[in-house]
């Protein structure tokens, strides 16, 4: 059986720049794998390859066996692949309800004829559409509950915004999720539950998950794998314990040795 | 039926003027990522003033000044005002909106724009002003020149074409060799970063404003040197500065001098060999295969989205 | 925002046991939401206002304009009202594309072009083609909404900047095309600068509806058009409470979030500018079936600032407040006809602004008194010099401003120029001054803005209209960038 997600050989370049090479890197069904790394290491390049916001200039990337190169984003998103963003890009001036809801777009139907007529089948659609975001938001417990819905995105907290992009990302109905540092600008506490919670998405929501975290508890806490990338190359992969003592691991993030490394 | 040389003549007087529109939108959406809608009627502002500097001097007929120093305070008086309004628009109008969403500097530099050619209209009037009549008299000006074969090229044109130039260089040198320009070059990289690294970007900004609106001044001029001038020609030349612009690469200095010449070209061939009535269509054609084919322009850069 | 009061200290604590412990996060919604509401009665109001669904406020003011004819008998009044329910019907479509797309779309009159240029070339005598209404109606605004999808095809890659550069030159290519449609490879389509004269009267069932009884405005105009508001206002609103209009909103706010979460961005942007086309091209076919006739020069970008006056004054976004702002420009651009009316409105906003700066305080004493006093001595004293320069009235309110402000017999032309010149100059100057220097400079700027409206402005009422709507713009934009009824927004810091 294929992985569910698999990067063959990938590379980008930006003007001269190798963003990443020669990356292969695979997550298989119900898996959660970290991926760490430096700043500019090349991590949330790594995500855009995979939304199709960049095409890679070689190599494939495969879901489920078929190649996902060269699609658009959105095609991406309806074939299963949601994704969070490291900096925050929620639709501020809308509802927290309608932020969910908006991203059910790819698995509902009704178009702007039957929205205007407000037919029957549409209006049962806006109905799932609604208990589907309103069950999303739930995931959270209560803290994207109750008068918080009608309220613009713009009035949740910084960890709530984190939480509600993951909710969004959710409402996709995807087969795998891709967190960009959930926990990043978060205190000790907020930090714990996130790391709960990314175990939850997998036990009770059923998602695959690749996660960018820099902080190392969460990494340890949550990763069946971890992936280590330096300079856009893979320089070590395997459980927590073996990459985080892995000499090459602890070179790109101490910079020991190398004058040109940061 | 003009002649090719005629009309090569004609697309490089046009193509100058474009070309100083375009330079203007260029280097301010170059620091403000704004559309200075605006541009086009400091233009016609620019060829107001120049009128009014020719009308006080007298014109040609009953000079005060020798006629080349006419023309210098002309354009020197018609350069000076539109910084200043450059510069007034840029602190009342845009200046507020630094940190707005997009689209509300957009939305003011169209109120602007309505605002400076309607004011022209109520206190000058709607009809033509004409430079030649004050220039035509003095005889010369318009005729004095040399033949190529049969065709009469008039100095003013190749004064016109020459003094574009110039400018453009003087600007390209501006931008790239000195102090102020790396501080230009550096605003519209990343203004933020620019400001961090102790560069004053709010008089990079004026500066930018004084430098395209002096040159929308001078283009004014030279426009009206060429045909009369009226309250509502900002809109059009406007336009086709902008498309200019974007068909050279919008950010791009030589971009701007080889969009304007292009679209000069296309302007004044079409209209010799087929119809002034459609030189617009052709235009917009033009556009509409560079928004499909290369959005950039001819020679900008393509921008990496940024996540 | 001084109508806006900070969180009262008085007002009763939320229960603590309604939602989880309050943290921070709790105390900024908490916070916010409080803040945003209006205190005492006017607060109230606006609360009740607000818990009214927005049918029933609809219905309320179909209800009230159904009226208007019954009210007021001039037929100049009826055509206002006629011209008030096209320009609202140009704001709904405008605020699809601008409010919710976030698309600048500046080629809009254009739609509103297209539409009437095709209902005159399709139902006239033109070319001998009649279609009956019910025909001509959705087909002309299925024109409308594919020749919107050609012209945002091109720039479907684009950010705003450069669909706001095509739609602009699709603007002046219409009028290219319009004004020189006389001699297309030899026919003659569009009539080219004399238009097309004689479209037909709207007809159902093969009953015409006559553009004026008894000589005055036909009323029944009035009412097709209002059902046709209430038809687009619902159809809008409900495309906006769906998936699609969700999108829409989420695609101005955020582009690639939005196609990273499953929307294909480009079609939506093409569909919200194809909806605007679309009726903007509706509203075409009907304002040409009054009036009978189509010239290029009705679709210029005059028209155009027009239109985004009308939604950025109301509230882009909010379709109540692009509905106000239509009714608040026109019935502007109206008074602006008139010289008296245009002479009240003058002094009607200088008052309110001034007693907004300063409320009742000495410096609102010291500015009225200094402005009073200097127009009267200034007008003496020119009159003194020269009987001519400084005319009086006769009665009225006009009578005695006349004694105020100083009213030449004939205005030399240079003197209006330097005065106006120097009006702007010192209005934006006083922008820059602060304190008691404010409380001094006003009062001569006061009177020279008098000054210049009285003789300069109000006689010109054709730039002098369109010089108010430019300084509209860009006041609300620094102003009150929601508009009237807008939704307060924020942007990505």
């Amino acid at each position: 059986m294929p992985a569910l997600l698999e990067l063959k050989q990938v590379s980008l370049a930006f003007g001269g720049l190798q963003v990443v090479s020669d990356l292969d890197l695979h997550v298989d069904e119900g898996e959660i794998v970290s991926v760490i790394g430096p700043n500019g290491a090349g991590k949330t390049t790594l995500f855009n390859l995979i939304t199709g916001i960049y095409e890679p200039d070689e190599g494939d990337i495969t879901l489920d066996g078929s190649s996902i190169v060269g699609l658009p984003p959105h095609q991406i998103t309806r074939r299963g692949i949601a994704r969070t963003f490291q900096t925050l890009r929620l639709f501020l001036n809308l509802t927290v309800r309608e932020n969910v809801m908006s991203a059910a777009f790819g698995h509902t139907h009704a178009g702007l004829f039957r929205a205007m007529l407000r037919t029957p089948g549409m209006r049962r659609e806006e109905r799932q559409i609604r208990a589907l975001a309103e069950e999303r938001l739930a995931f959270f417990g209560d803290r994207l509950m109750g008068y918080r819905w009608d309220q613009p995105a713009y009035s949740l907290s910084y960890a709530n915004r984190r939480r509600l992009e993951i909710a969004r990302a959710t409402a996709t109905n995807p087969r795998i999720l891709l967190l960009d540092e959930p926990a990043a600008g978060m205190n000790p506490a907020e930090t714990h539950e996130i790391a709960e919670l990314i175990g939850k998405l997998r036990t009770d929501g059923g998602y695959t998950i690749l996660v960018i975290e820099h902080d190392m508890h969460v990494v340890e806490g949550i990763s069946d794998r971890v992936v280590a990338l330096d300079h856009g190359v893979k320089i070590a992969e395997g459980s927590f314990g073996e990459v985080a003592t892995d000499p090459l691991v602890v070179e790109a993030y101490l910079g020991l040795g190398t004058a040109d490394t940061k | 039926m003009p002649t090719f040389l005629q009309l090569t003549l004609d697309a490089l007087t046009l193509g100058s003027v474009y070309a100083l529109v375009a330079l203007g939108y260029s280097l301010v959406y170059g620091v403000l990522k704004l559309l200075n809608f605006a541009h086009g009627d400091v233009f016609m502002v620019g060829s107001f003033i120049g009128y009014g500097a020719l009308q006080a001097l007298g014109g040609a007929a009953d000079p005060v000044v020798p006629v080349w120093l006419l023309l210098v305070v002309v354009t020197a008086s018609a350069m000076a005002g539109c910084a200043v309004l450059g510069v007034a628009i840029e602190r009342f109008a845009y200046r507020p909106l630094r940190n707005a969403p997009r689209i509300a500097p957009l939305i003011s530099a169209l109120g602007v724009s309505f605002f400076l050619a309607n004011s022209m209209q109520l206190l000058f009037g709607a009809q033509q002003r004409d430079y030649q009549s004050y220039l035509l008299s003095g005889g010369s000006l318009y005729f004095r020149g040399f033949d190529i074969d049969t065709v009469h090229v008039p100095l003013l044109r190749i004064i016109t074409i020459l003094s574009a130039f110039v400018m453009m260089v003087a600007l390209w040198f501006l931008v790239n060799k000195t102090r102020t320009g790396k501080a230009m070059r550096a605003t519209s990289y990343d203004g933020e970063a620019a400001a961090m690294m102790g560069i004053n970007v709010d008089h990079v900004i004026v500066f930018t404003f004084v430098l395209g609106s002096a040159l929308a001044g001078a283009a004014g001029v030279m426009f009206a040197l060429r045909v009369p001038t009226f309250a509502a020609v900002g809109f059009t030349i406007g336009l086709k500065g902008f498309t200019a612009a974007v068909i050279g690469g919008i950010g791009s200095i030589p971009g701007a001098m080889v969009g304007g010449l292009l679209l000069g070209a296309a302007e004044s061939y079409t209209a010799g060999y087929w119809t002034t009535a459609w030189s617009d269509l052709v235009v917009f054609t033009i556009l509409i295969l560079f928004m499909i084919f290369r959005p950039q322009g001819l020679l900008g850069r393509a921008d990496i989205r940024k996540v | 925002m001084s109508d806006l009061t900070p969180g009262d200290p008085n007002a009763p604590a939320l229960p603590e046991a309604e939602g989880p412990a309050v943290g921070r996060d709790e105390w900024v919604a908490r916070h916010g939401e409080r803040r945003l509401v209006r205190e005492g009665r006017l607060g109230e109001m606006e609360a009740r206002l607000r818990a009214v669904p927005w049918w029933a406020l609809l219905i309320l003011f179909l209800a009230a304009a159904s009226l208007m004819p019954a009210v007021e008998s001039s037929g100049y009044v009826r055509r206002v009202g006629f011209d008030t329910v096209i320009f609202m019907l140009l704001a709904l479509g405008l605020n699809v594309v601008v409010g919710w797309g976030g698309l600048l779309d500046l080629g809009y009159i254009a739609f509103f072009g297209v539409g009437a240029y095709a209902y005159a070339i399709f139902d006239s005598d033109k070319f001998g083609i009649h279609l009956p209404t019910i025909v001509a109606i959705p087909a002309i605004t299925a024109l409308g909404a594919v020749v919107g999808l050609l012209v945002g095809l091109p720039s479907r890659r684009l950010s705003g900047d450069y669909l706001a550069i095509v739609t602009l030159f699709f603007l002046e290519l219409f009028e290219t095309v319009a004004t020189n449609g006389d001699q297309i490879f030899g026919h003659n389509i569009t009539g080219g600068a004399n238009g097309i004269i004689d479209a037909d009267p709207l007809s159902f069932f093969g009953h015409s509806l006559a553009v004026q009884h008894q000589g005055i405005f036909a009323v029944s105009y009035y009412y097709v058009a209002l059902a046709i508001f209430a038809l687009v206002f619902v159809a809008t609103r409900f495309a906006n409470l769906s998936r699609i209009g969700r999108s829409w909103r989420s695609l101005r706010e955020d582009p690639l979030a939005a196609e990273v979460m499953g929307m294909p961005i480009n079609w939506l942007k093409l569909t919200a500018f194809a909806t605007g086309a679309a009726v903007a091209a509706l509203t075409g076919t009907i304002e040409t079936s009054l009036t009978g006739s189509v010239f290029p020069l009705s679709f210029s970008p005059t028209v155009l600032i027009t239109i985004y006056a009308m939604v950025i004054l109301g509230g882009s976004g909010s379709q109540a407040g692009v509905v106000l702002g239509a009714i608040l420009v026109n019935v502007l651009l109206q008074l602006l006809q008139n010289p008296d009316q245009a002479r009240v409105l003058f002094y009607l906003l200088i008052v309110v602004g001034v007693l907004t700066a300063f409320r009742l305080s000495r410096k609102l004493a010291v500015v009225v008194a200094e402005t009073v006093v200097l127009g009267f001595v200034i007008h003496a004293v020119v009159r003194a010099i020269h009987p001519s320069w400084a005319t009086e009235g006769h009665g009225g309110f006009s009578g005695v401003l006349a004694h105020w402000v100083v009213i030449p017999q004939q205005l030399t032309p240079w003197v209006g120029q330097v005065a106006y010149g120097l009006m702007i100059a010192s209005v934006l100057g006083i922008t820059l001054l602060r304190g008691w220097w404010r409380v001094v400079v006003l009062p001569p700027v006061i009177y020279l803005s008098a000054f210049v409206w009285e003789n300069v402005m109000i006689p010109n009422p054709g730039p002098t209209r369109y010089i108010v709507l430019g300084v509209l713009l860009v006041v609300l934009m620094i102003a009150r960038p929601n508009g009237l009824l807008g939704e307060r927004r924020v942007e990505i810091v």
